[in-house]
C-alpha cells in the first residue's frame, strides 16, 4: 500500500521535473549546465568539441527518443564510450581532490546528472561510482545508492509490449542495475521504499533488476535476525567496555561476573619515567567457581593465551584459567543416597540386569577437554598482569592459593592490535606456543608451591 | 491397545458397581467378621498394587465403616466444633489482623482439638484417622485456624507421637494435647526444601556428653512465633562400619532451652492468621534423652511425619467446598438477570455441579483412606495419602476459584467472604510436599515396588521356575480376556520396561502416570461409597450413583487420554515440543518472541 503511494507520488513529481527541464531546452539548459560544461569540455573532449555538443543537446529534448539517436553521431559516441571509464573516474578524482566524503560524492553525481538530460555514458558512471564508493566512504549508506539509482533515465527502459518484456530489454542498463543492487546486499544495505519506486520507473516491473530487489527483500529481513548472538555494529571504544562486551558474549552465561581488575591509567613514577597500566578485565561465573573450588590443588592450572577472538573488524585478545581434564581414578561420582529426598525415591532401586544382546547403549567417544574457570582480557598480556589477575582471582577463589598456576603464554598481543598486523602476529603465536608446551610442567609446578601463598611473583618457564 | 485396557477397566467399575448393589451387604458382612479376627499386619497396599495391574477389591470394598458407638461420638463432638467455628470464629477479623485472638485458641484448647490424635492415656481425645478426618472438615472453615492446628498435631508432635519413646511421650503429650504447649515441625531451611543432603543445621554433641548442641536456621516454620515444643530435623555425625558420616536426627527442643530466637511473622497471601516464621538456633542444648528414635534415624522419622499427615486434606477440602455451595447457591438462586434467575443459566448450574462432584470425590477418598488407615496393623497408605492430598488441593483450588466466579464482581471484594478462601486456598497445592513432587513420590513409589516385583519374577522364570512362567502366561491370558486390570506400565511379558532406569528424569511421563494412579484412586473411591450407600440405602443414595457415573464417565476420557499419551511417538503427546520451549525461555530468561509490532524492514 504505501509502497504504492510514494510510487505514483513519485511519478508524478518526476513526471513535473521532466516537463520543467523539457520546456526551455536552449535557456534553463544551456544557462544551467553552462559551467559544468566547461569542466566537461576540458577535462573530456577539449575544447574544439564543446559546441559541437552544444548543439547535439538540442535534437534530443526527450528522454524518450533517447534510443532512437542519429546515426551520424555514434562515431564520437564511440569515441566517449572508450574513455569512459577512465574519464569517469577522472571526474571523481577531479571534484573529490582534497576530501573524499559523501558530500564530494554526492556533488560529483549532482555534477553528472546536471552536465547532460540525455545522461550518456550513465552505465559507465554508475560502475565507476559503485567502485569509488569504499574509497569515499558511502558504501553503507542506502541514501547514496538511492541518489545513484537516480542517475539512470527514468522510464526509457521500461518494455513497453510483450516481445520486450519477452526480451532482455536493455541488457547492460539492466545489468548495471542488477550489479548495483548486488554492491548493496554485499554490504548488507536493506533497499528501502524509494529504491522500489525508482527501480519501478527505471526499468518496470519484473525485470531483473526489480527480481534482484524482491528476492534481497525476501532474504534480507529472513537473515537479519538469523545471528542468535549479535553484535552490534558500533562496537564499544572504550578498552574495557569492549572486554566486558566480548567476554560476556564468549561467556554466555547469565550469572557469569564481569571484575575489572585494573583501570587503564597512566601513572609517572618518582623517577620521570611514564608507565602505563593496563586494563584487566575477567569473568568468572558461580559454576567456574564451585568447580575451581572442587578442584584438586595437587594438579596445577593453567594461563593459556592469547587467543583470538573476531569482533566484527576487531580483534580482541583472551586468556583462559583452566585445568587438564581431571582422570579417571579422580572421578567419583557421588553414590546414590537413598536418605536425600524426604519426598521421592531419586532412583528407582531396581535389580535390573540384562540378557545378552540387551545392551542398548551407543559407543559414544567422549572427549573431556577439561575445565576452563574463568577468562579475562587485558591489554598487555605479560605474565606480571596476568599474575594481577589471578591475585585479584584468588581474592573469590581462595583455593587458588594452595594450586600451583602455570603460565603457557604465547607472543604477546601488543602489537597485534591493528588488523592489518594480525597474521604475522599470530603465525608467531602459534609456533612459540607450541614451543613452551614442550615444557615439563612438574619442575614449575614445585618451585610455584614454594612461592605461594602470596602470588607477587608467577612462574615462567 | 491402551483405549482397550481402560474401557475394560471402566467396565469392572461398572459392573463392580453393580454387583456390589447387590451382594456388598453380605461381603461387606464377611469381611468384617474376617477383619475382626486379623491382627497381624497387613501386607495388602491398594494404590501400589494398581501398579502392578492388581486390584485389590478386598481393601476398598464395602467402603470403611465405623462402629455405631463412633457415629454417637462423632456427633457429640461435631455440634459443639460446628457452633464455636459459626458464632466464635471472625474469620475475616483474622485474616485482617493476622493473627488468631487468644480467646479463639483458648476455646479451640477448651474443646480438645490440640490433641485430637493423641491417645487418651496422655491426656488427648484419641481419635481415629476417621473422625479426625470428619472435625477437619470444620475446622478447615477458616484457614488460619486450620494451619496452625494441622502444624500442631499433624506434623509438630507427630514424631513424638509415632516414633517417640515412653518418657518423651509422657513428657510432652499430655501438655501439647491439652493445647499448654504448641508444637512446631522445623525440617524446612532456607538452602533445603526436600533435599536433606544441603540440610545446615547441625547438631553436635558437647563434650560432657549429656546434649546436643544444635546451631543454624529453619524458615517457613508454621507455628515458629509460638511454639513451645519443637521437632527439629539436625545433621549429625554419625558413625557407619567405622566411617563417620553425616546423619538426619530428629530432636525434640523446648524453647525454654535457650538460644532460640524466632523472626518476624512472614506476611503471606493467604492463611493470615497463622503464625510463619524463621527460627534461628544458636547453641541450644538439647539434653540426648530428647533425640526422637535414635541418633542418625530422622530422615525415617521426617519422612513418616510427612507422609502421615497429608490424608485430612480431602476432607477439609470437601467441608470447604461444602460450605461454598451453600453461600454461593443463595446468592445464585436470588440474583436475577433478564428475569431469570442466576441458577437458571447453564454455565452456573455447570460451576455447581462441578463443585458438588469435587466435594463427593474428595470425601470419598479421604474416609476410605482415612478408613484404610484405621485398620489394625500398620497399614502403610501414604501413596493414597499423597494422593488424596494431590486431587483435593487441585479440586479446591479450581472450586473455590469458580465459587467466587459465580459472585462475579462482588465475589472480588472484601465484602465477601470467597476472596479470602481463594487466598486461603493458594497455600493447598504449596505446603506439606508440592503437588509437584507429591507426584513425582506417587509414580516413583508405585513403580519402585512394581519393579521389584517384576524383576523378582523374571529372575525366577530365567531360573527355571516353569510354575511361574505358566502362571504368567495364565495371567496373561486372563488379561487379555479382560479379568484384570493392565496399565501399561509393563512391557512385553511383564517384563519391567527397559526405560525404567531412566524413568526418574522423565518427570512428565511420571506426572501422567501419577495422575491416572490418582484417578484411578478416585474412581475405586467413588465407586465404592456410591455402592455402599445404595446398598445401605442412605438418604440420595441416587445422587451418589449421579455423581459417581459423572466422575468415572470424566476419569476415564481423561484417562484415556493420558494413556495414549503415554505411547510412543503418540500424537497427542507434546512433551519434546513443550521441553523445547521451556528451555529456549529459560536459556534467555526471558520471553524471546518478538514484539508483533515490530518491522524488518
Amino acid at each position: 500500500m504505501k509502497g504504492s503511494r510514494c510510487l505514483h507520488q513519485l511519478k508524478s513529481l518526476r513526471l513535473l521535473s521532466h516537463a520543467g527541464r523539457r520546456l526551455p531546452p536552449a535557456a534553463a539548459a544551456a544557462g544551467d549546465n553552462g559551467a559544468l560544461f566547461r569542466l566537461h569540455s576540458s577535462s573530456l573532449l577539449g575544447g574544439s568539441q564543446c559546441p559541437q555538443r552544444e548543439v547535439l543537446r538540442h535534437f534530443h529534448s526527450s528522454p524518450a527518443r533517447t534510443k532512437s539517436q542519429p546515426a551520424r553521431f555514434v562515431q564520437e559516441e564511440d569515441k566517449t564510450r572508450d574513455k569512459s571509464l577512465v574519464a569517469h573516474d577522472d571526474l571523481f578524482e577531479q571534484v573529490a581532490k582534497e576530501t573524499k566524503t559523501k558530500a564530494t560524492f554526492n556533488k560529483v553525481i549532482d555534477v553528472y546528472t546536471k552536465r547532460d538530460i540525455r545522461r550518456r555514458g550513465h552505465v559507465e558512471f554508475i560502475y565507476a561510482a559503485l567502485k569509488k564508493m569504499p574509497e569515499f566512504g558511502v558504501e553503507k549508506d542506502l541514501t547514496v545508492y538511492n541518489k545513484l539509482l537516480d542517475v539512470f533515465p527514468k522510464e526509457v527502459f521500461v518494455p513497453q509490449n510483450f516481445i520486450q518484456r519477452m526480451f532482455n530489454h536493455y541488457p547492460r542498463q539492466q545489468e548495471c542495475g542488477v550489479q548495483l543492487l548486488e554492491q548493496m546486499e554485499s554490504y548488507g544495505i536493506m533497499p528501502n521504499t524509494e529504491t522500489k519506486v525508482l527501480l519501478v520507473q527505471i526499468f518496470g516491473e519484473k525485470t531483473h533488476p526489480m527480481r534482484k530487489y524482491q528476492r534481497i527483500m525476501y532474504w534480507f529481513p529472513k537473515f537479519m535476525h538469523a545471528n542468535p548472538f549479535p553484535i552490534p555494529k558500533q562496537l564499544p571504544e572504550d578498552p574495557v567496555d569492549l572486554a566486558r562486551f566480548s567476554l560476556t558474549r564468549m561467556a554466555n552465561d547469565w550469572d557469569a561476573k564481569v571484575t575489572v581488575y585494573q583501570l587503564p591509567c597512566t601513572d609517572i613514577t618518582d623517577s620521570g619515567a611514564e608507565v602505563t597500566l593496563p586494563h584487566i578485565v575477567g569473568i568468572q561465573s558461580p559454576s567456574q567457581m564451585e568447580a575451581l573450588a572442587k578442584h584438586n590443588p595437587c594438579r596445577p592450572v593453567f594461563v593459556e593465551g592469547p587467543f583470538p577472538l573476531w569482533m566484527r573488524k576487531t580483534c580482541v585478545y583472551y586468556y583462559v584459567l583452566r585445568a587438564d581434564p581431571a582422570p579417571p581414578e579422580e572421578k567419583i561420582e557421588e553414590p546414590y543416597d537413598p536418605e536425600r529426598c524426604f519426598m521421592y525415591p531419586l532412583q528407582l532401586d531396581l535389580d535390573l540386569d540384562r540378557d545378552l544382546g540387551d545392551d542398548e547403549s551407543f559407543d559414544v567417544e567422549d572427549l573431556d577437554d577439561g575445565p576452563v574457570f574463568a577468562m579475562c582480557m587485558t591489554s598487555q598480556g605479560d605474565q606480571a598482569t596476568l599474575n594481577q589477575w589471578i591475585s585479584g582471582l584468588q581474592q573469590s577463589n581462595p583455593i587458588l592459593g594452595q594450586i600451583p598456576t602455570l603460565f603457557r603464554l604465547g607472543a604477546g598481543p601488543r602489537e597485534l592490535q591493528g588488523v592489518g598486523d594480525t597474521d604475522s602476529a599470530s603465525g608467531t603465536w602459534f609456533s612459540s606456543h607450541a614451543h613452551k608446551e614442550e615444557a615439563d610442567p612438574g619442575e614449575d609446578a614445585e618451585a610455584v608451591v614454594e612461592e605461594e601463598p602470596r602470588r607477587s611473583q608467577g612462574v615462567k618457564q | 491397545m491402551n483405549r482397550l485396557i481402560v474401557s475394560r477397566t471402566f467396565r469392572i467399575g461398572e459392573r463392580l458397581l453393580g454387583c456390589h448393589a447387590r451382594h456388598a451387604g453380605q461381603e461387606e458382612l464377611r469381611l468384617q467378621q474376617r477383619r475382626s479376627i486379623k491382627t497381624h499386619c497387613r501386607h495388602l497396599a491398594y494404590a501400589k498394587d494398581l501398579f502392578l495391574g492388581q486390584v485389590n477389591k478386598a481393601e476398598v470394598f464395602p467402603y470403611p465403616e465405623i462402629g455405631n458407638d463412633e457415629v454417637e461420638e462423632i456427633k457429640q463432638l461435631v455440634a459443639p466444633v460446628e457452633k464455636f467455628f459459626s458464632d466464635d470464629v471472625d474469620s475475616a477479623k483474622i485474616d485482617r489482623e493476622a493473627t488468631i485472638p487468644l480467646e479463639t485458641l483458648q476455646g479451640l484448647k477448651d474443646l480438645g482439638l490440640f490433641g485430637i490424635m493423641i491417645p487418651e492415656e496422655y491426656g488427648g481425645l484419641g481419635l481415629s484417622h476417621t473422625i479426625y478426618a470428619r472435625l477437619n472438615e470444620i475446622i478447615a472453615l477458616d484457614g488460619s485456624i486450620a494451619v496452625t492446628l494441622a502444624a500442631h498435631q499433624a506434623i509438630g508432635l507427630k514424631g513424638i507421637l509415632i516414633a517417640g519413646n515412653e518418657a518423651q511421650k509422657k513428657k510432652y503429650l499430655p501438655k501439647l494435647a491439652s493445647g499448654e504447649h504448641i508444637a512446631a515441625f522445623c525440617l524446612t531451611e532456607p538452602g533445603s526444601g526436600s533435599d536433606a543432603a544441603s540440610i545446615q543445621t547441625r547438631a553436635t554433641l558437647s563434650e560432657d556428653g549429656k546434649h546436643y548442641l544444635i546451631n543454624g536456621s529453619k524458615i517457613w516454620i508454621s507455628n515458629g512465633g509460638m511454639a513451645d515444643i519443637m521437632t527439629v530435623f539436625a545433621r549429625t555425625e554419625v558413625e557407619v562400619d567405622g566411617v563417620k558420616k553425616d546423619k538426619i536426627s530428629a530432636f525434640i527442643v523446648e524453647r525454654a532451652f535457650g538460644g532460640i530466637a524466632s523472626g518476624k511473622p512472614e506476611d503471606k497471601l493467604g492463611i493470615r492468621g497463622s503464625n510463619t516464621c524463621e527460627l534461628s538456633f544458636d547453641n541450644v542444648p538439647v539434653p540426648v534423652e530428647n533425640v526422637i528414635g535414635e541418633i542418625g534415624g530422622g530422615f525415617k522419622i521426617a519422612m513418616n511425619i510427612l507422609n502421615s499427615g497429608r490424608f485430612s486434606m480431602g476432607s477439609s477440602c470437601a467441608g470447604m467446598i461444602k460450605k461454598l455451595i451453600e453461600l454461593t447457591s443463595e446468592y445464585a438462586a436470588t440474583r436475577k438477570q433478564f428475569n431469570k434467575s442466576l441458577s437458571e443459566f447453564g454455565m452456573i448450574q455447570e460451576k455447581f455441579a462441578m463443585m458438588a462432584l469435587n466435594a463427593f470425590v474428595m470425601e470419598s477418598m479421604a474416609y476410605l483412606t482415612a478408613g484404610m488407615m484405621d485398620r489394625p496393623g500398620v497399614p502403610d497408605c501414604s501413596l493414597e495419602a499423597a494422593m488424596v492430598k494431590v486431587f483435593s488441593s487441585e479440586g479446591g483450588w479450581i472450586c473455590v476459584s469458580e465459587a467466587l466466579q459465580v459472585l462475579g464482581g462482588l465475589g472480588y471484594t472484601k465484602n465477601y467472604p470467597f476472596e479470602r478462601f481463594v487466598r486461603d486456598c493458594r497455600i493447598l497445592p504449596i505446603f506439606e510436599g508440592t503437588n509437584e513432587i507429591l507426584r513425582m513420590y506417587i509414580a516413583l513409589t508405585g513403580m519402585q515396588y512394581a519393579g521389584k516385583i517384576l524383576t523378582g519374577k523374571i529372575k525366577e522364570m530365567k531360573k527355571g521356575n516353569i510354575g511361574l512362567a505358566i502362571g504368567m502366561v495364565g495371567k496373561k491370558l486372563r488379561t487379555s480376556l479382560g479379568a484384570s486390570v493392565d496399565l501399561g506400565l509393563t512391557g512385553k511379558d511383564g517384563v519391567v520396561h527397559p526405560s525404567l532406569e531412566t524413568i526418574v528424569d522423565e518427570q512428565l511421563v511420571l506426572k501422567r502416570v501419577a495422575d491416572v494412579l490418582i484417578h484411578m484412586y478416585a474412581m475405586t473411591a467413588v465407586l465404592s461409597r456410591a455402592s455402599r450407600s445404595i446398598s445401605i440405602g442412605l438418604r440420595n443414595h441416587d445422587h451418589e450413583v449421579l455423581l459417581a457415573n459423572t466422575f468415572c464417565n470424566d476419569a476415564f476420557f481423561k484417562n484415556n487420554y493420558w494413556m495414549v499419551q503415554l505411547q510412543k511417538h503418540s500424537p497427542e503427546n507434546n512433551d519434546a515440543n513443550i521441553k523445547k520451549i521451556a528451555k529456549q525461555v529459560l536459556e534467555n530468561r526471558a520471553y524471546i518472541c518478538s514484539h508483533p509490532l515490530e518491522r524488518t524492514y
